[in-house]
């Protein structure tokens, strides 16, 4: 069945669309901010990936497990951006008007795709992880196995996130954050280094998924606004704040796409991706599992 | 906040004393109309003056269409509070329909531009009916996903070309495209100063600093801001209408722009928003180094672009005209002995608005 096919690809790039959505959930919700530059991220994330392991193997191809082993490193390189980014900029315009908190974003979002294109050219490149055996078929469904890995360790950085928000103490703190930053202030948690934290998790996210991204897609400077406008229509779809919204959203935006682009051709995704954002926007402005924004 | 501050104040204010800013400002304003006739006619004589077509009078025609498409933009996302990141969209529609029109229908210029300045007001009823009923973050995302689905969407199809675009070979003279973009700034600019009078104006501010308010006065806040919303797609579209024969080529990448969307936002915010002159002189002087970054360091302007955002939206988010006139009001402060400044020149909210 063709269409069960193209379900089944969707949902393996779908686990990956909500994994860079739940961060920018994130920071929507508990910065009241619309961080233009978290698709630059999982860009980000994908290059660190990609020198690392060009770094140790001589050029970016490798075992699974050594590919695997450069996802913390593309983790902990991304916290240090995002929590800067947060703390530099963005800490500035918190509070004023949104436009403004959008330029700035936006603005960082396109300094750094030119940075990158300066430092890596505009080609696109790839890593490529060797198996022995490249896919497997499950009763007539062929399911690659990097694309295996790369939704599992999507879904297992969105549950890791989960854990985090909802079990240690940065994590309270954070949502304590989100629901009051006074109160949160008056009870003694530094609200600032806690909204760079966010920041700082939610890309260091971002870039893990970047690197799976790398693998089974490709990495080019510009792909950044892409995902984060995706991530836009899978939040407004889940709703603002809520991880198993967002989940959701990407798994359903991930079949969609594979959807039309199965039926149709790959060229409308993007046109019917953006036309639902817009009726989805309309219709129902808060999404179908958050309680939305007010605005 | 500190005393250096204080001092570097201190000396700011005996090289520029804010009176004279004050006097300086409310001449601007008691005489607008003919400061943009004067004006008007400078741009007009520089051709007859010794500018030859080529590279300076490209450079010129570009500031005109810039100073264009900000103010377009400035009347819906400055003046009404509504920041739109899709505006290039006007553009693209207006730059694809006098490309086909004159190609694929040999219809003459003037016709096609004419039919393009109306379609780009027929889409931006269409869409501005549907995205307009958002707010805040929701509207500015709704409006980059219009922009960038209306690319897709030329990308596509077979009239426009798809993604390798249309080469336009019959364009009129480099002369043209100046008055042409000349003209068309000149008659927004007296058409926005109008209004920023009357009020039309005065509700697409009120809309800005409280909607709900202006709906609980009566207002059909709706009805305005489409109407502002299609002002902007009429002149946005015309300006593409005219720009895809003025680049004789078009192609998605460069009719539905996103950089330049958020260059015209910079130039409307440099400027300072909400005024008439601020996004015209945004335009020209962001245009100016964008143009001599690009002859001296090409690859950096986005980075360039993106850090002078960076740097407006923190250091002064009420632009040049907009710091220009808080600072001219600094002295009355002193003055009336710290009661708030009041002006009493009458007009001075037309091109100091805050």
């Amino acid at each position: 069945m063709a269409a069960t096919q193209f379900v089944v690809n969707g949902l393996l790039v779908g686990a990956l669309f909500a994994g860079v959505a739940v961060g920018f959930a994130l920071i929507w919700g508990v910065v009241d901010i619309i961080n233009l530059a978290h698709g630059e991220m999982v860009m980000l994330g994908g290059y660190t990936s990609y020198w690392v392991l060009t770094l140790v193997t001589g050029n970016a191809e490798g075992s699974p497990l050594l590919f695997l082993a450069t996802i913390p490193v593309a983790i902990a390189v991304l916290f240090g951006i995002g929590y800067a980014l947060q703390r530099i900029l963005v800490s500035r315009v918190i509070g004023t008007d949104i436009f403004l908190t959008l330029l700035v974003t936006f603005g960082a979002s396109i300094a750094i795709q030119q940075l990158a294109i300066q430092a890596w050219s505009a080609n696109p490149r790839s890593i490529q992880v060797s198996f022995a055996d490249p896919s497997m078929n499950l009763a007539g469904i062929v399911v690659p196995k990097m694309k295996l890995v790369a939704f599992a360790g999507a879904l297992v950085l969105t549950a890791l996130l989960y854990v985090f928000l909802q079990k240690t103490r940065t994590g309270r703190a954070i949502r304590a954050v989100s629901q009051n930053p006074e109160a949160a202030a008056l009870v003694g948690i530094d609200v600032e280094h806690t909204r760079a934290v966010t920041f700082g998790v939610s890309s260091a996210i971002a870039g893990g998924i970047g690197a799976f991204i790398a693998v089974i897609l490709n990495i080019q400077p510009q792909m950044g606004l892409i995902y984060t406008l995706k991530s836009f229509v899978i939040v407004v779809f889940g709703g603002v704040g809520s991880i198993p919204g967002a989940l959701i959203g990407g798994l359903l935006l991930g079949s969609v796409e594979e959807l039309v682009a199965g039926f149709m051709s790959s060229q409308w995704t993007l046109a019917v991706t953006f036309t639902a954002l817009i009726v989805l926007l309309v219709v129902k402005p808060n999404g179908l599992f958050g309680q939305g924004a007010e605005q | 906040m500190s005393t250096s501050d204080e001092e570097s104040r201190g000396v700011l204010r005996s090289v520029l004393p804010p009176e004279q800013v004050d006097r300086f400002l409310s001449t601007c304003d008691a005489y607008g109309w003919q400061l943009l006739a004067i004006s008007t006619l400078a741009a007009a004589a520089l051709p007859l003056l010794g500018l030859e077509a080529g590279y300076r009078m490209t450079v010129f025609t570009e500031m005109f269409l810039f100073a264009i498409l900000a103010l377009s933009w400035d009347l819906v996302g400055g003046q009404t509070g509504y920041p739109s990141f899709g505006n290039m969209a006007f553009f693209g529609i207006g730059a694809y329909a006098t490309a086909i029109l004159t190609k694929d229908f040999a219809l003459s210029f003037p016709v096609a531009f004419l039919l393009a300045g109306l379609l780009a007001v027929t889409f931006a009823a269409v869409i501005g009916v549907i995205v307009l009923r958002l707010r805040g973050h929701y509207f500015a995302i709704a409006t980059l996903g219009v922009l960038l689905a209306a690319q897709q969407i030329s990308r596509n199809l077979d009239i426009t070309g798809g993604a390798s675009g249309k080469i336009l070979l019959q364009t009129p003279s480099g002369e043209t495209f100046y008055y042409l973009f000349l003209g068309v700034l000149v008659v927004e600019m007296a058409l926005v100063y109008y209004l920023s009078g009357t009020r039309f104006g005065f509700v697409l501010n009120a809309i800005r600093d409280d909607e709900e308010k202006a709906t609980a006065m009566g207002f059909n806040t709706t009805y305005y801001k489409t109407a502002a919303w299609m002002l902007a797609g009429l002149f946005t579209g015309f300006a593409g209408a005219a720009y895809s024969l003025f680049n004789t080529f078009i192609d998605p990448q460069t009719a539905y722009n996103g950089a330049w969307n958020v260059e015209l936002i910079a130039m409307a915010l440099l400027g300072g928003s909400g005024t008439v002159a601020g996004p015209v002189l945004g335009a020209f002087g962001l245009h100016t180094i964008i143009e001599i970054v690009e002859t001296y360091a090409v690859g950096w302007q986005l980075v360039l672009l993106g850090g002078a955002v960076i740097i407006t939206v923190i250091g002064f988010p009420n632009g040049v005209v907009g710091t220009l006139s808080e600072y001219a009001s600094q002295m009355d402060y002193y003055k009336h002995g710290g009661m708030a400044a009041t002006d009493t020149d009458d007009g001075s909210e037309v091109s100091a608005d805050e």
